[in-house]
């Protein structure tokens, strides 16, 4: 059992590797550099000008600010996760062609593709210092670093990392099983920035709809990420609960998450080798 | 233990498949592509599976992999069932196939060979000395530290064989891994296996391929599919004997309108094919006795073609092949005549 739990640590940190690699090799590391500082501001400008416009900077709708600015650098995560997820199977069934023996090797194809998800971390947490930054130094924001709560920071984030790839297996095994799945991480990654509160609270959902999104856990990651950093003087999306309860919705919205990662993952692995999709050819 | 051979650990064989079929279903089209496919393969077998195009041979390898659930039988990889126990059994096998451009082309030979080794769980200082041993048998060792996007397709083959040998699994399916190799690497290829076999008795090949004379020379015993079925098997001298009292020869012709299906029409022909050669058409034709070739002659006269060669020769696993299957491999599976 030990030996089984090395062997798969040291195989995911090298699909780590193999994702930085992949995704930081595309251009000249100036290039990247530059392109990976610029996404983020860019993002977070285009919403902070959109929501001057709109409040006229009124001092009352300054927490909201603060709302939209933290989910939005939190949500790079998401972005940067699933859509990596997405990559790395359409990459490698179509540009590498090497899906199907990274698929047959033991390691076990989900922790490949977790490692290899996992390389986004990094240009993903860059991405949230950054956003952050522009929000503070540029937008006003009253972040500061030494009353940040990060015990329940981190903790959100933890939990949040584990949801976040039990969504992306799931999304990466239903595109292992389909015939034509380009496009599919980033529908998915959009279909969960409208449901996650990120840059608007899911209460302004339709009833269904924001019953669909309270199941979810990135709102109350997102929520927890919020009071975390700027308690008290950010807007809420839960103001009747505490802390503590949204740390409860959390980990049982991730329990749940994991569940149904897990059930979609067998039976989608099991629908792709039926079908005879695994070591299909598909154009890039 | 569910899921097991029935056979004793020490008998067992390395492959085993009871009427194992599989069927494609789409809602135009149903494809039978393997039926009642029944096989042993002994360990230390070098089995080669021959067939032609769309014959079932790479659907076979597919399901032995666990990259494909059969629809109906069984099959059985160093005794573990393919469908129940395929976890475990992905610890014990590894793939090549030929013919593919497989490979991160970003990474360097060296990095994408270790990257695997990691994936299958080896220590690392073992796997960069596996790594270093194979590349240099293979003539790698030079092209070791330079990107996989500039190797020529044949060493990105052979870096695939790498990849394949270097877990020494006990088992290894290799799908047509000398297609479209130039001489020198494809004969550096079947070394390779060969001495890969060598130094354990236990390990097992399962080889594809399109080249006879490959299959011939390195086969223990091989297995003619056709069709989703397998017709014959047996060692290549025991498939040629099928073929021993048949007079073989081979004629050349120069271009003209089709001949084949007459040839094929002749009292006496047992098995016809034919291929173009630089811009001549070459048949070889099975005939039960000397007898018959006269009557050949005439046809071919009476076609207004050329003869430009005639050689009797020996039996090869090719003539086999065409008497049991009724065409060559490089043919297509139509009534169409050929050259």
């Amino acid at each position: 059992m030990g030996l089984a739990i090395v062997r798969g640590w040291q195989g995911y940190w090298v699909a780590v590797r193999l994702g930085w690699a992949i995704s930081s090799n595309w251009t000249r590391p100036f290039l990247f550099i530059v392109y990976s500082i610029l996404r983020p501001i860019s993002m977070a400008l285009i919403l902070a000008v959109m929501y001057t416009v709109i409040t006229h900077n009124s001092a009352a709708a300054r927490p909201y600010l603060a709302f939209l600015i933290i989910g939005t650098a939190f949500w790079s995560f998401i972005q940067e996760g699933v859509s990596e997820f997405a990559t790395g199977i359409l990459e490698d069934r179509g540009r590498y062609h090497m899906l199907k023996y990274t698929y047959l090797a033991p390691l076990g194809f989900p922790v490949f593709l977790v490692g290899r998800a996992s390389s986004k971390l990094a240009s993903a947490s860059a991405s949230v210092v950054i956003v952050l930054l522009v929000g503070t130094f540029a937008l006003g924001l009253p972040i500061n670093p030494l009353t940040i709560d990060y015990p329940l920071l981190v903790l959100a984030c933890l939990l949040a990392f584990v949801a976040i790839m039990a969504f992306s297996i799931t999304l990466s095994m239903v595109l292992l099983a389909g015939r034509d799945s380009h496009g599919y991480g980033e529908i998915m990654a959009q279909f969960l920035y409208l449901f996650s509160g990120a840059i608007f609270p899911i209460s302004l959902l339709p009833g269904p709809l924001a019953w669909l999104a309270s199941l979810s856990p990135l709102g109350y990651w997102l929520e927890l990420c919020r009071r975390a950093i700027l308690h008290g003087r950010v807007y809420e999306m839960f103001p009747q609960l505490s802390d503590g309860e949204v740390l409860a919705r959390l980990v049982a919205a991730v329990a749940g998450t994991v569940v149904l990662g897990y059930f979609t993952y067998l039976l989608s692995d099991r629908m792709a080798r039926r079908r005879g999709y695994i070591d299909m050819e598909s154009s890039w | 233990m569910a899921g097991t051979s029935p056979s004793s650990t020490s008998s067992r064989p390395a492959v085993e498949t009871r009427q194992l079929g599989r069927v494609y279903k789409s809602r135009k089209d149903v494809v039978v592509a393997l039926q009642g496919i029944d096989l042993s393969v002994k360990q230390g077998e070098l089995f080669g599976v021959l067939g032609p195009n769309g014959a079932g041979k790479t659907t076979l390898i597919k399901i032995l992999v666990t990259l494909l659930l059969p629809t109906s039988g069984q099959a059985w990889v160093d005794g573990l069932d393919v469908v129940k126990d395929y976890r475990a059994l992905r610890h014990r096998i590894s793939m090549v196939s030929g013919g593919e451009n497989a490979g991160y082309g970003l990474l360097r030979v060296r990095e994408q060979l270790w990257l695997f080794s990691q994936l299958y769980g080896m220590s690392s200082a073992a796997a960069r000395r596996r790594i270093d041993e194979l590349l240099e048998r293979l003539g790698l060792a030079e092209v070791g530290n330079r990107t996989i996007a500039g190797l020529s397709s044949g060493m990105r083959q052979k870096m695939s064989l790498v990849r394949g040998l270097m877990t020494d699994p006990r088992v290894i399916f290799l799908d047509e891994p000398t297609v479209a190799l130039d001489v020198g690497a494809a004969r550096d290829v079947r070394n390779e296996v060969r001495r890969w076999m060598g130094e354990d008795p236990t390990r097992t090949v399962i080889l594809t391929t399109h080249y006879m004379q490959e299959a011939d020379e390195l086969c223990d015993r091989v297995a003619i599919v056709n069709r989703g079925e397998v017709i014959a098997h047996g060692t290549p001298q025991a498939l040629k004997q099928q073929v021993d009292e048949d007079v073989i020869v081979d004629l050349q012709l120069e271009p003209g309108r089709p001949l084949l299906d007459a040839l094929r029409a002749i009292e006496g022909v047992g098995a016809a094919s034919a291929r173009e050669e630089d811009g001549i058409d070459r048949f070889s034709l099975l005939l039960a006795d000397d007898a018959v070739l006269p009557r050949v002659l005439t046809t071919v006269e009476g076609s207004g073609r050329r003869v430009t060669g005639l050689v009797r020769r020996q039996p090869t696993l090719e003539d086999a092949f065409v008497k049991l299957v009724g065409r060559s491999l490089h043919e297509e599976d139509s009534s169409g005549d050929g050259a």
